[in-house]
């Protein structure tokens, strides 16, 4: 079939629209993650995280809002904007000073200098910093260099560790590169507390998951599918039906039964079931064991062949794709399941990937969007690895077994 | 019954004892017992009381069981079609022949592998009013008061839907495999007799893929009635005047925050009807435009 | 074949493996018995707390306390109990008592407070009470709270009024409010930025501003909006136990927080709360200052101390309606420990319990979370070395007698729910309030009826399950 060229324009354009849209969340998420948190939430939003720096006596010294915070384009763009305001130095090899005042955050104005401006200061001199629109006495300060007289050139006054000593930059002094916060991937698995636990569990649950699924139904597709027996079509019409059960409705007595059996709070109710064949990957594998033909297990018996060995060494190998998109499914729904552990699990030890960012989500009162967005995307990273590796497979085994019904 | 057939009945039903086992402990001692809960008044500290249809007719009555109703019929009726039509759009595009495929086909898939925890959080910030980048975007397009997704009752919903079309890659691929499926000779057929693009996605491609068409909607009627996660995560408690509880989110709260499982049974037995009803209709409706070639 | 047998053997080490799951630990390697302690807390409120129970376990050779954070704490508690294996001693709060005690999922205390000598003398009242449920004690308040006015004193220099005066009433509050909230509004092409108080009644109507800075707001922190009846002279239950959420007082808030709304407009409140941080952040909206008053609680100053180190800030009664009746009106709850029904190790974790109600344990305990004891006594120089500079005003808060309590209901958590619901609907003007809070009234009383009729078709049973189960 032959495509005009207009066709293949447009299907470029659309997709590369799609793709940009699908894609910057992930983007953004990533981007998050590398922040520090002030700048999280910078208005407009910036997609680089990013350092201030000065240069001073020939070092490089970083510029921060205060001990705690880091400065944002958009303080840099108030000071642009004609306020001029304090903010501490901090050394990047020093230690970092606690509680150094003055610190003075709104558009204020340095006076009584004495000795008097002048525009090539060589000395230090000392004043009194004021935030505009207050009357009281202000605070004392060092100034080592001067500001113009007229305000009008954006300055910053910046001041060093705790002495107080200050001493005012233009804002284009200042620089900015662009600094990704890698720290925060290490902050976030400590915040996250138990997160080697969390993978852990994941893991394992995941693990036990694909097995259960793959072997049990294989099995029992292998029973729906090769096997003439009475009832077989009725019975796997019941099994069909089953897949329009909504979980809530065996949510409740299923917690239940959990609870009389002494489960509740291990992991055991997140991967028993699994090894009991559901409904769709059967219907998965079924159709797939369909399209062999039955000449081949025929003539397998005939040689004295157990239904098993044929399952094992005839019908197996020549479904891979098939077992393999039904262990990435359920691969993918463990890795990403939420309701369960938060039904099941009580013990913060126990808890899975998912349930862990929920949590820590809940926890902390102010969220750390920085740390949120770490730790979310450790958690996607495995899973889009799996994917990228199994991609092949997965999608030749979907499109074989052929889900025309 | 001939020694054989008795011979493959036993064969058969021991391939199947593990599907049977589940089915019995796991589907049909539940859905009885979530029936008898549902006549009873249950926390699940105690034993469960009879009361008869008092929890049916409790949540006849009650608004917020209507209004969670309404949110998730209201957003089926958005996300479904909406999904559908974004995924067999894009499976389209993908199935031309242009360069890089795999990789578009990956980043269309991608966001469904997501967790809805981390999805929800990465979208509640890209939904913020003031900061987030939708708004942000919405702004440089010129628009002076962008909706408030998170704030206003009337956007919540519409978020929660653009938030799930980020996550029809699965689908996608689904329809994907289903195209690739589609004899190319029919194609050639129709080009001969002078078909244009269009005519040959309505009278080829789309009656061929119907079947997946057919089974991606009943997976979907399913799929968004149930949807729980990415309400539960983003607008926990329901969002403003509630205008974001979903009906599985508010059994949820009935069964494990006010301890009501059997009002939480006989919400759930309701939403079983719907699925069956909704199903049932949908079958009806699509029956003479399936089409299953042998 | 081999292959299979590999693979069996692979899934029967990982059944055994898997299925180990909880090896429960009754006693550590010297021999003492490990109660099991979950908390709600984190951060430095935990860190607190582990330093109380380090020195619990130090001072005696018999029991180690091990405390672990869980979120969301009461869900979990509830279906830890329900399962068969609750922790032993468990954080919960003072309003989630009656529910959990009357489910049955508590053990009673009294007899044990009795044998040890702990008496209602020796707390503050009001928390004494707040365990109490139905004639028995079954908590120990470890943690309690108050709620003031937390004000920006600079803030209130800058625009001219005297630091030292906050408001007395809600009317002087509006007051203040169109003092210290600065808008960007345009005047003849220019963008200025006034005080509130500087508009032009045709500008005020118009609602074409920028909020820059408030100095009141319902909605900031807006996490006690479902309680704002109580500075109304309303309460949400009568002696009798009936539901009153339609009480003058209730509905007087909820006109209060309409009329903000429409005074300064939908999308003006809208756009100024969207940038707004979290509680626990330095973009908190009172620590940045673009909030100069707020209704908090105790705990504030410790993000103030973190986050802002340099606010200038005041602490004072949060005005009511009425200045005479309702003066001194506030707040309280408290976090308290609870022993699960089922509990293995109980009478351990009631030596826990007795060791925090003496001075020095909660003493330590309060500092370390910068807030105050429930114990009426008080050493010396507890509010000298208390990091609070504000501490004594909260305690005198938490003792006066216009101090109260969410009601003690069983239901109190899905009346709280409807409330914050119709809170919510008539601050974001989605529904007028009467009719909010007539939903709410309606939708409560239903609950409490049924509440009621499970209490009466159980209590019997209950009440001698609780003699029984009495701890001694």
């Amino acid at each position: 079939m032959k495509t005009s060229a207009a066709t293949k324009f447009t299907a470029y354009v659309l997709l590369l629209v799609g793709a940009v849209f699908f894609v910057l969340p992930l983007l953004w998420m990533f981007s998050t993650a590398l922040k520090p948190v002030e700048q999280t939430m910078s208005l407009p939003p910036q997609w680089l995280p990013r350092a201030y720096e000065i240069e001073r006596d020939g070092r490089r010294v970083e510029v921060r809002r205060s001990d705690t915070q880091i400065l944002t384009p958009s303080l840099l763009a108030r000071a642009e904007n004609g306020a001029a305001f304090a903010v501490p130095v901090c050394e990047v090899t020093m230690a970092r000073a606690s509680n150094a005042s003055p610190r003075a955050e709104r558009p204020g104005r340095l006076d009584s200098l004495s000795p008097p401006i002048s525009s090539e200061p060589s000395e230090a001199a000392f004043g009194r910093w004021r935030p505009s629109g207050s009357s009281g006495p202000g605070t004392a300060v060092t100034v080592l260099q001067a500001i113009p007289a007229a305000a009008d050139k954006p300055w910053v006054l910046v001041y060093e560790g705790k002495g107080g000593t200050a001493f005012a930059v233009p804002v284009s002094g200042i620089h900015a590169r662009i600094a990704p916060r890698w720290e925060n991937f290490g902050g976030a698995i400590r915040a996250m507390r138990y997160f080697p636990r969390y993978l852990a569990n994941t893991l394992l649950l995941c693990i036990l998951n694909v097995i259960g699924a793959v072997t049990s139904s294989a099995l029992a597709a292998y029973g729906f599918s090769r096997i003439d027996w009475r009832w077989r079509d009725r019975v796997f019409l019941v099994a069909m039906a089953t897949m329009m059960i909504p979980f809530p409705v065996v949510m409740v007595p299923l917690y239940s039964l959990f609870r009389a059996l002494g489960w509740i709070g291990t992991l055991k109710p997140l991967w028993v079931g699994s090894f009991c064949a559901g409904a769709f990957n059967v219907f998965l594998l079924r159709q797939f064991f369909r399209t062999i033909p039955q000449d081949l297990s025929e003539a397998a018996r005939i040689d004295g062949c157990s239904e098993f060995r044929i399952l094992w060494q005839i019908i197996l190998p020549l479904c891979r794709p098939a077992l393999v998109v039904v262990g990435l499914f359920t691969f993918l729904g463990t890795w990403n399941d939420f309701l369960g552990p938060l039904l099941y699990l009580t013990d913060q030890k126990d808890f899975t990937l998912a349930l862990g960012l929920q949590c820590y989500q809940s926890q902390s009162g102010g969220t750390e969007w920085h740390y949120l967005m770490a730790a979310s995307t450790l958690v996607i990273m495995p899973v889009i690895v799996l994917f990228l590796l199994a991609q092949r497979s997965f999608i030749e085994g979907i499109s074989m077994t052929g889900l025309k019904g | 019954m001939t020694s054989l057939e008795r011979h493959n009945l036993r064969l058969g039903l021991l391939f199947v004892s593990p599907w049977i086992l589940g089915f019995l402990v796991f589907t049909l001692y539940p859905v009885a017992a979530s029936i008898f809960f549902s006549f009873c008044d249950y926390d699940v500290l105690s034993a469960p009381v009879w009361v008869g249809g008092m929890n049916y007719r409790d949540m006849l009555t009650d608004q917020v069981f209507w209004k969670s109703l309404y949110n998730t019929l209201f957003f089926s009726v958005l996300a479904l079609p909406l999904g559908l039509i974004l995924a067999l759009l894009l499976a389209i595009l993908l199935n031309q022949p242009v360069r890089c495929r795999g990789a578009f086909r990956a980043i269309f898939f991608l966001p469904s592998l997501v967790p809805m925890v981390a999805g929800a959080m990465v979208w509640l910030w890209i939904l913020n009013g003031k900061l987030g980048l939708l708004n942000q975007f919405l702004a440089t397009l010129g628009m002076q008061h962008p909706p408030q997704w998170l704030s206003d009752p009337i956007w919540t919903k519409p978020s929660l839907v653009l938030m799930g079309l980020w996550g029809v890659g699965n689908t996608v691929v689904i329809y994907l495999a289903s195209l690739q499926d589609v004899p190319q000779s029919l194609y050639e057929a129709a080009e001969i007799d002078g078909a244009s693009a269009w005519t040959r996605l309505r009278h080829v491609t789309l009656p061929m893929i119907s079947p997946v068409i057919y089974f991606n909607l009943i997976m979907g009627i399913i799929g968004t009635l149930q949807t729980f996660a990415s309400a539960y995560v983003m607008f926990n408690g329901g969002g403003p005047n509630r205008s974001a509880l979903f009906y599985a989110v508010y059994l949820y709260q009935n069964a494990f925050e006010f301890r009501q499982m059997g009002y939480a049974c006989a919400m759930a037995w309701l939403l079983f009807l719907l699925i069956l009803g909704l199903t049932w209709l949908a079958t009806r409706l699509t029956q003479k435009h399936v089409f299953y070639s042998t | 074949m081999k292959s299979l047998r590999l693979v069996l053997l692979v899934l029967a080490c990982l059944f055994c493996g898997a299925g180990c799951g909880q090896r429960v630990d009754e006693r550590t390697p010297d021999g003492r018995v490990i109660v099991s302690y979950w908390e709600k807390w984190t951060g430095f409120e935990l860190d607190a707390m582990q330093g109380v129970v380090d020195d619990f376990n130090r001072s005696q050779p018999r029991i180690e306390v091990r405390l672990l954070p869980v979120s969301p704490i009461d869900v979990k508690i509830m279906l830890a109990t329900a399962g068969g294996n609750p922790p032993d001693l468990a954080g919960l709060w003072s309003f989630s008592v009656p529910d959990f005690a009357e489910k049955g999922a508590l053990t009673p205390i009294s007899s044990a407070l009795r044998r040890t000598g702990i008496t209602r003398e020796q707390f503050i009242p009001l928390f004494w009470d707040l365990c109490g449920y139905r004639g028995f004690q079954w908590a120990v308040p470890v943690a309690p709270a108050s709620l003031a006015l937390h004000y920006n004193r600079a803030l209130f220099r800058e625009a001219g009024l005297d630091p030292d005066k906050p408001p007395q009433s809600i009317a002087e509050l509006e007051a203040l409010n169109e003092k210290l909230t600065l808008v960007d509004v345009t005047r003849t092409g220019q963008v200025m930025r006034l005080a509130y108080c500087q508009l032009t009644p045709e500008e005020r109507q118009a609602r074409k501003f920028a909020l820059v800075r408030v100095g009141h707001l319902p909605q900031e922190p807006g996490s006690f909006l479902d309680l704002m009846g109580a500075w109304f002279g309303g309460s949400l239950s009568d002696s009798k136990g009936r539901i009153t959420a339609d009480a003058p007082g209730n509905l007087a808030a909820f006109r209060w927080f309409r009329d903000t709304t429409q005074k300064y407009g939908v999308e003006n409140l809208r756009n100024f709360g969207a940038s707004g941080g979290g509680l626990a952040s330095a973009q908190n909206p009172f620590l940045c200052g673009r909030v100069a008053m707020e209704l908090q609680g105790v705990w504030m100053h410790n993000f103030i101390e973190k986050y802002a180190p340099d606010l200038d800030w005041g602490v004072a009664p949060f005005p009511a309606a009425d200045p005479v009746a309702g003066k001194d009106t506030t707040l309280v709850e408290s976090d308290v420990l609870v022993i699960p029904r089922g509990a293995r190790h109980a009478e351990e974790a009631f030596e826990f319990m007795a060791y925090l109600c003496r001075r020095g344990p909660a003493e330590k305990l309060a500092v370390g979370q910068h807030k105050f004891t429930a114990l009426r006594d008080v050493s010396p120089d507890f509010y000298a070395r208390h990091p609070n500079p504000h501490i004594r005003e909260f305690v005198r808060l938490a003792n006066s007698p216009q101090a109260r309590a969410v009601p003690r209901l069983s239901i109190w958590r899905e009346y709280q729910e409807e409330l914050r619901v119709a809170a919510g609907n008539a601050l974001w003007l989605v529904t007028p309030p009467e009719v909010a809070l007539a939903q709410v009234q309606q939708r409560v009383a239903w609950r409490w009826e049924r509440a009621q009729a499970r209490w009466d078709r159980v209590a019997e049973k209950r009440e001698k399950e609780w003699q029984q189960r009495d701890l001694p």
